[in-house]
């Protein structure tokens, strides 16, 4: 386990130094400049022009890539142009409402999805498993931004039970800050709840077919006793990949749902930041999401052989 | 006269009932203070220092922190704010400025002469109209601690009037922060004179601004963008969001007072609602197709005029103001009607004319040979690509060959400022309180206006000071517009915001919002 988690580590190196390069380029090489969005649509050229120079975006791109290498092997990730601050900070400050919105709609997503995908394996072919499986397929089809602008015009403004959009600190007030989670928990949660009721689903279906499970059966094990304490555990590992890409797309998924929602998050800043140009805000937040994704996905293969012990890693 | 006793008891009573009356309803009419004020508007400003950047969203935030020394009143005229007022020797080149004496800064500072000189120098060489302003100025110091005196070059016409711009404005600092902060570097600590100051910045979360106390406000009535300013709510949250359709929802559940730059789309809802209001906000841009004039096929002044002869302007306001005749109007005016002194009304302008022949045959006489011509737009603001996109159907219909380029506004802003780039893109634009602040009859603006008639008439624009032959030059200028084409004018598109109804006094008279002198009933 020890040297393979080495390896698996020290192959995160690579992964990212592409990732950010081609961000880097990327992001450079398509037109747009940063520095006409500050100054406003009646700045001069002249003015246009000495702002780049002070910022340093009139140097040729190799040398920018050279300079923004240098910073970050020290661990500086530059400055925002607009927000007058270290970039660094900036993703500090926007860390807490992402993750929590991740994993509310994780929560979310897994309450639904997992229940109700057994549940529809269990009792394969009833009504209940018809139900379910439409209710996932919807979630599966309708686009997470019209679902939440419908949670909102029910939600809050025609029943006005939950706000329509904002953010509260769970530390400051814990109450408040549910409220204001709900709405965007669900419309995220939901979507990712369809694919891992599917999964779940087809999964148990594989399991009980098993030998083992018609043995328990045989023995006269109750109908409950074989789905939840029997099978349930051996149809985990696929559903616990499953939940891993979920929650990968759901750093995605969160960038239109912060955005509707009113959320300052990282998906929100990463949007402000292309469409205003803030290279050195989407370079940061490119650099620690693919960070996370990668960790997660070493995190899913470690989960495995806590699951299942057949699997051994050396 | 005993009998006059009763007549008079009764009157004396009717007059008390009525005193009762005429008080409670002028009480529940007071404006009282408290209260936070939520104001959702789109999006973060690239910085809080008015000399440094021209964006809207800075102006509408920096115009209630900050002051300058002239304002503008309710018919767009220039009227002292931080100044007492100005003195000008008999030749127009010495203007002397008494300022107010007992202005606090929001650190406490009083604000004296070396404050304005120190910022308007640095405003003079960073901001659009300071630059034009200081061009003129030979010299600019301190008579003493509360006057200043500014000496021209030669006679100018706009020394008033691009000290009352409320857009990239002279706003007054501290010494200590103008000198801090060179003028291409935005100012990061925000001290100034106005009615509220900066209590905390938390990018896309809010900003806070919170009542000054020490605010020496002028005695005189509240009038358009100046006047007597009372902060009577404790607190401004400007809230950042994004997402249009969420900034009304929120109004309409009341998580927001206020929310500026909403689709129109929204009107119907916002009218049906009993507890908001929605304000029609005008002027607010006319639409523009700009013509690249250094190089390429829009050099060629016949086919600018195929263009401006070629196009049926209604439909396509028609179509941008979303079916809504409130929302948009028909004029040929480079200054919109709210601008009383400079609109002109010259009949006859080759504007609007729809004429397919005439476009047609200055195509011919161009000698356009169905080049396409790079026509480049943004779908980030749905009216501008609305516009082009209709504007590409009816030029097509007598013979162009439109290649409509759709981008986003990063990239549409970059690229305009590269000749080889585009030929024509399109803008909004809004308003402009004098004729020589019209950007786009400049060389130094994307599109490059470099026609030698027009640039004459902006510099005997800016040296005229006979409000008369002033005006008789921007008629002039406004003939030659439509003769040179330098840009195509369309009409006059509106925005829309929304009030909750607690909210009182919000003056919707004004281009821009501001919201001293602003109550809440709650």
């Amino acid at each position: 386990m020890g040297p393979y988690l080495l390896r698996r580590l020290l192959a995160i190196i690579p992964v990212l130094a592409v990732v950010v390069t081609v961000v880097f380029l990327l992001i450079h090489l398509i037109p747009g400049d940063p520095v006409s969005v500050m100054l406003g649509p009646d700045a001069t050229l002249s003015q246009i022009e000495a702002t780049r120079k002070g910022l340093g975006l009139d140097r040729p791109i190799y040398e920018q890539l050279i300079g923004f290498y240098a910073r970050v092997l020290r661990g500086d990730l530059g400055q925002s142009y607009f927000l007058d601050r270290p970039v660094s900070q900036a993703l500090w400050e926007r860390a807490e409402p992402t993750l929590v919105l991740m994993l509310s709609a994780l929560v979310v997503a897994i309450a639904i999805g997992v229940p109700s995908g057994t549940i529809a394996a269990a009792y394969r072919g009833s009504a209940w498993d018809r139900g379910l499986m439409l209710v996932s397929l919807l979630g599966v089809c309708i686009p997470g931004f019209w679902l939440s602008l419908n949670f909102i015009y029910f939600f809050a403004v025609r029943l006005g039970w939950l706000p329509a959009a904002g953010y509260v600190s769970v530390f400051t007030d814990p109450v408040g800050a549910m409220r204001y989670m709900v709405l965007p928990a669900f419309s995220l949660g939901f979507n990712q709840s369809a694919l891992i009721a599917r999964i779940s689903r087809s999964c148990m279906l594989d399991v009980l077919q098993q030998d083992y499970i018609r043995t328990a059966r045989a023995k006269g094990l109750s109908h409950g006793v074989v789905t939840w304490v029997h099978a349930f555990r051996n149809a985990l590992v696929p559903v616990v990949t499953v939940i891993g890409i979920t929650t990968a797309v759901l750093i995605g998924g969160a960038v239109v749902t912060e955005i509707v929602f009113n959320i300052p998050g990282l998906g929100r800043l990463i949007i402000s930041a292309i469409l205003r140009r803030d290279y050195p805000v989407v370079q940061g937040v490119v650099l620690v999401t693919a960070t996370v994704y990668v960790l997660i996905n070493l995190g899913v293969d470690l989960l495995y052989a806590i699951i299942d012990p057949r699997i051994r890693y050396d | 006269m005993a009998r006059s006793v009763p007549v008079r008891k009764a009157l004396v009573s009717v007059v008390a009932v009525l005193l009762v009356v005429v008080g409670a309803a002028l009480a529940a009419d007071a404006p009282r203070k408290g209260g936070v004020l939520r104001v959702g508007n789109l999006g973060e400003p690239p910085a809080l220092d008015a000399h440094w950047t021209t964006a809207s969203i800075t102006e509408t935030l920096t115009n209630h922190i900050y002051e300058g020394l002239y304002s503008l009143d309710s018919g767009n005229r220039p009227i002292p704010m931080l100044a007492e007022g100005v003195t000008v020797s008999k030749d127009g080149l010495v203007y002397t400025f008494k300022l107010r004496q007992g202005v606090k800064f929001h650190n406490g500072k009083e604000m004296t002469s070396e404050d304005v000189v120190a910022s308007l120098g640095r405003w003079g060489k960073q901001s659009v109209y300071g630059k034009a302003l200081f061009a003129q100025v030979a010299e600019f110091k301190a008579l003493d601690k509360y006057a200043v005196e500014m000496r021209l070059k030669e006679k100018s016409a706009i020394v008033l009037i691009s000290l009352a711009v409320p857009n990239n404005f002279g706003a007054i600092y501290p010494k200590e922060i103008a000198d801090k902060f060179p003028p291409e570097q935005k100012v990061t600590e925000y001290i100034g004179t106005g009615p509220f100051k900066l209590a905390e910045w938390k990018p896309d979360q809010y900003i806070r601004m919170v009542r000054f106390d020490d605010y020496k406000s002028r005695n005189e009535k509240p009038n358009g963008y100046g006047g007597g300013k009372t902060a009577y709510v404790d607190e401004i949250r400007w809230v950042p969001v994004p997402e249009v359709a969420t900034r009304v929802a929120q109004v309409e559940t009341g998580e927001l007072d206020f929310a500026d730059d909403l689709n129109l789309d929204a009107y119907d809802r916002l009218k049906k609602n009993p507890n908001a209001r929605a304000i029609v906000s005008k002027p607010y841009y006319w639409l523009v197709a700009v013509m690249n004039k250094k190089e390429g096929l829009m050099t060629n002044q016949k086919l600018r005029q195929a263009w401006q002869a070629a196009i049926d302007i209604e439909p396509i306001m028609k179509n941008v103001a979303g079916g809504k005749t409130e929302f948009y109007r028909m004029d040929s005016s480079l200054a919109p009607v709210e601008i009383t002194a400079w609109h002109t009304k010259i009949a006859g302008l080759p504007w609007n004319e729809h004429n397919k022949d005439k476009a047609k045959r200055l195509l011919q006489e161009a000698g356009y040979k169905k080049e396409p011509i790079r026509f480049m737009t943004t779908q980030e603001y749905k009216w501008m690509y609305d516009f082009a996109l209709l504007t590409k159907q009816q030029l097509e219909d007598v013979g162009f060959n439109i290649d409509l380029q759709v981008v986003d506004w990063a990239t549409l802003v970059k690229r305009r400022n590269n000749s080889k780039e585009y030929d024509v893109f399109t803008t909004g634009m809004g308003v402009f309180y004098d004729p020589t602040h019209h950007i786009y009859l400049t060389a130094g603006w994307p599109g490059w206006t470099t026609d030698e008639g027009i640039l004459k008439l902006q510099a005997d624009l800016a040296r005229e000071t006979d409000p008369k032959k002033r005006m008789a030059l921007w008629e002039q200028q406004t003939r030659q517009f439509y003769e040179k084409v330098p840009v195509i004018r369309y009409g006059d598109l509106f925005g829309l915001r929304a009030a909750r109804n607690t909210v009182k006094d919000f003056n919707d008279k004004t281009e821009r919002v501001r919201f001293y002198n602003v109550w809440l009933e709650k």
